[in-house]
């Protein structure tokens, strides 16, 4: 091992280091024992497991209980029907308490300096440049405005029946969408309100 | 063909501009210069007819007395007293619709605030909420956005991004809106407002003008039209879903209703004046929402709001869509505010709403149903990113803004600062280029006269003589023939003393119509409008026969001492003469020196 770690040392040209000398002086004779793998491995520092609440522990210890009271708050934000019976609603509450230490769990982990992740996108300094919208991106719609008026003048938009066009092409025609309307009068949607409900 | 049978042949055609059906005459002495004509119109004026100058006088001292009886300088006494007390704050979010082609994440037609584009008509899949539809964001709609915003003064954020404000409405098809809630695209503006503009003395604090603060701008999806059908239904309209809007939140640094509901109108005419929003309130292109709270003076309150700490608790009133509704609105939740503070509540922070013709505004949300809208990133849009070379591209062309039009028409063309404001809003500038194109066609005509008297000449006729035609023939600026050339002609002829003012009058009406393509020169020679100046002498004859058939008048001037009298003898003299004789001025001379005689 001595003679196997003397080229190394040499090729790295630092100060050997003390651990590895040590090693080395202590077991100059004999080769020193690899890294035992298994012995690291044997024991887990971190399970699956711990995402889901474990059975044993009964729900009230766990940090986050949620009321009756704030599950009909978060169905009404929702637009979600209210639960039919008691038993519908242990079981929301059971799955939503889940649901929540799952999410403790993940924001546990440190994220200080990190800024939270809005889409995969290229945010590297070319891929910036290439999303920025400059005089270029414009062109097309500074050509479609007029300046009007001699003395006083005037920017105006010049007004067409045209469509419009996106970035990357003319959107494809959907056809009438009130083929999709399940009740309507004329050309309009029709809803009916009926009594105001909350917000 | 005598000149005298020509003129009497086309005047014959002018009575039809003055009894058409839906045209009604004042219950006062029809235009004078009808009667001259010795046309009778199809009804005589009533007997008991007020002459108009002697009506408005009425109705002015009618409204002193009633003034001075004192039942309203009691009321206004109590008001200020309690104003002198509390001190209103207010903030102002207004909702502006872009002037853009194509919506704000679909490339389907944007409609504008008047079309009459058939009801859901120009939806396209990402607008009606289609599963799986994707935003995709217009370029061509950040052009009127970066103009609001540079001409607001804002600095323009290179890097912004979208996000999610959700709840649940029929209007709103995702269930979401589209809006830049943590990163918006401009921010820290102004706007400067003057006492010209609406602001009131007090608020001024001596200043010439007053700094409102913009707080941010920024840019989002408008909802769909609904239309309510009783009892319940409710008819939807996706044509303006995902319409480009921008959203200007103000600093809480307004004071008055007066200044609040003159900032909404000064922020509608930057806006337009910049071609970002060209469809104004009244059609529903500009909404207002305000956030009114008040505190005593030289107390400190708990509430904070945009950064500006110290205020009381405010309440928000939602959708006001006219200036009258956000000034009347605001006086109306100021005095809900101090009452209730005076009888010692508190203040709810509430959503309230107002409609037109109510006296106080009507709770709409409490803070309990206080609507949770889970702002978050969109995922689906790229943040938005926006040049340099562009935000200055824009700046260098930006048009001319308002306030710097009004005081270049002052200082150039010598025209009041009422006439100038009026003419530069007028017609969408229109008014105003033709004024100029007027004014440098005069120049060559009369060289002698300085540069700011044909301004003023100008100004005074494009305005008011103009304005006054139009609106006697039931005109709109789009349908007037007389083109600048006409008008310099007439103005030129006048002001050298060829014709008379009334001539000018007539030569209006003769240039508007379609069928004569002489110009105006001609005109005047082809039906003799030349001024035959009279001699003194037929001057004094005339006013002498006057006199004569007059023995009352003239006793009124001479004993009685009635100096108005002597320009009804002027009057007289005018619908006397020949047509293109009389001048007002030297008439007045004439008579005045008899009289005194």
């Amino acid at each position: 091992m001595a003679l196997q770690c003397l080229p190394l040392r040499s090729a790295l040209r630092c100060r050997p280091i003390p651990s590895l000398r040590r090693q080395t002086a202590r077991f100059a004779s004999t080769t020193p024992s690899p890294i035992d793998v298994a012995a690291l491995l044997s024991k887990p520092t971190w399970s699956v497991a711990s995402l889901l609440p474990s059975t044993s522990s009964s729900p009230s210890t766990s940090s986050t209980t949620i009321t009756s009271k704030q599950l009909h708050h978060l169905l009404r934000l929702s637009a979600l029907p209210p639960p039919s019976s008691p038993a519908e609603e242990s079981s929301l509450l059971a799955s939503l308490s889940q649901h929540l230490h799952f999410v403790d769990e993940i924001q546990n982990i440190d994220t200080t300096g990190v800024d939270p992740l809005q889409g995969l996108r290229d945010e590297t300094k070319q891929g910036e440049r290439e999303q920025e919208l400059g005089l270029e991106a414009l062109r097309e719609a500074l050509g479609r405005e007029k300046v009007v008026g001699r003395y006083h003048r005037r920017i105006r938009r010049v007004r067409d029946a045209g469509k419009g066009e996106g970035r990357e092409g003319v959107e494809e025609d959907m056809g009438d969408v009130m083929g999709m309307a399940g009740k309507q009068v004329g050309r309009f949607f029709v809803v009916e309100g009926g009594k105001k409900e909350g917000g | 063909m005598s000149v005298p049978s020509v003129r009497l042949r086309s005047l014959k055609a002018l009575p039809a501009l003055y009894t058409r059906p839906g045209y009604t005459t004042r219950p006062c002495y029809v235009s004078k210069w009808l009667q001259s004509r010795g046309l009778q119109v199809s009804t005589a004026p009533p007997p008991n007819a007020v002459p108009l100058r002697k009506h408005l006088k009425d109705e002015a001292k009618r409204k002193k007395a009633d003034a001075k009886a004192g039942t309203g300088l009691r009321r206004d006494n109590a008001v200020t007293a309690r104003l002198q007390k509390w001190e209103l704050t207010v903030g102002i979010e207004v909702h502006a619709e872009l002037n853009s082609a194509c919506k704000l994440f679909s490339s389907a037609t944007a409609a504008s605030g008047d079309s009459t584009a058939v009801p859901n008509s120009n939806v396209a899949a990402f607008d009606a909420a289609l599963p799986g539809a994707q935003p995709q964001f217009q370029v061509a709609t950040l052009l009127p956005a970066l103009r609001a915003a540079v001409a607001l003064g804002c600095d323009i954020q290179r890097k912004s991004g979208w996000d999610r404000k959700h709840y649940f409405h029929w209007d709103q098809p995702n269930g979401y809106q589209i809006t830049q809630y943590y990163q918006p695209f401009a921010k820290d503006g102004a706007i400067r407002l003057s006492a010209e503009d609406g602001v009131p003395e007090e608020d001024l604090l001596g200043g010439r003008s007053l700094l409102i603060g913009i707080k941010q701008i920024q840019m989002e999806q408008d909802t769909a039209k609904t239309t309510h059908h009783p009892p319940s239904s409710y008819h939807i309209d996706y044509n303006r879903s995902g319409h480009p809007l921008i959203e200007i939140i103000t600093l809480p640094h307004i004071h008055s209703p007066q200044t609040a509901a003159a900032v909404v109108r000064k922020l509608q005419s930057v806006l337009k004046a910049v071609d970002a929003c060209t469809t104004g309130m009244e059609l529903g292109g500009l909404r207002a929402d305000v956030n009114v709270s008040v505190r005593q003076r030289g107390t400190i309150g708990s509430s904070s709001y945009s950064g500006v700490a110290g205020l009381g608790q405010r309440t928000e009133i939602k959708n006001l869509s006219s200036f009258k509704a956000v000034e009347d609105a605001i006086v109306a939740e100021r005095d809900r505010q101090i009452s209730v503070l005076e009888a010692g509540g508190i203040i709810a922070g509430e959503t309230r709403g107002w409609s037109l013709g109510s006296t106080e505004t009507t709770r709409l949300r409490g803070k309990e149903g206080e609507v949770d809208y889970r702002y978050m990133p969109d995922a689906d849009l790229p943040p938005l990113i926006i040049g340099n070379d562009l935000i200055d591209h824009l700046r260098d062309r930006l048009p001319e803004l308002p306030d710097t039009t009004v005081e270049r028409v002052q200082r150039e063309y010598g025209v009041t600062e009422k006439d100038a404001r009026t003419i530069v809003a007028l017609d969408d500038g229109d008014r105003l280029e033709y004024m100029e194109a007027t004014v440098e066609l005069l120049q060559p005509r009369l060289l002698d006269v300085d540069d700011l008297k044909l301004g003023k000449l100008a100004g005074n006729w494009v305005l008011h003589e103009l304005g006054g035609f139009l609106t006697a023939n039931n005109l709109c600026w789009s349908d007037l023939k007389i083109y600048p050339i006409d008008l310099a002609d007439i103005i030129a002829y006048l002001t050298r003393g060829e014709i008379t003012s009334r001539t000018a009058k007539q030569l209006l009406e003769y240039s508007n119509d379609d069928s004569t393509s002489r110009r105006v020169g001609d005109l005047i020679y082809d039906l003799g409008l030349l001024l035959r100046p009279l001699s003194d002498d037929e001057y004094t004859e005339l006013a002498r026969t006057i006199m004569d058939e007059n023995p009352g008048m003239v006793a009124a001037v001479k004993e009685k001492g009635q100096k108005g009298k002597i320009m009804w003898f002027v009057g007289q003299m005018v619908r006397r003469g020949e047509e293109g004789t009389i001048e007002p001025g030297k008439a007045k001379e004439v008579v005045e020196r008899m009289l005194a005689e």
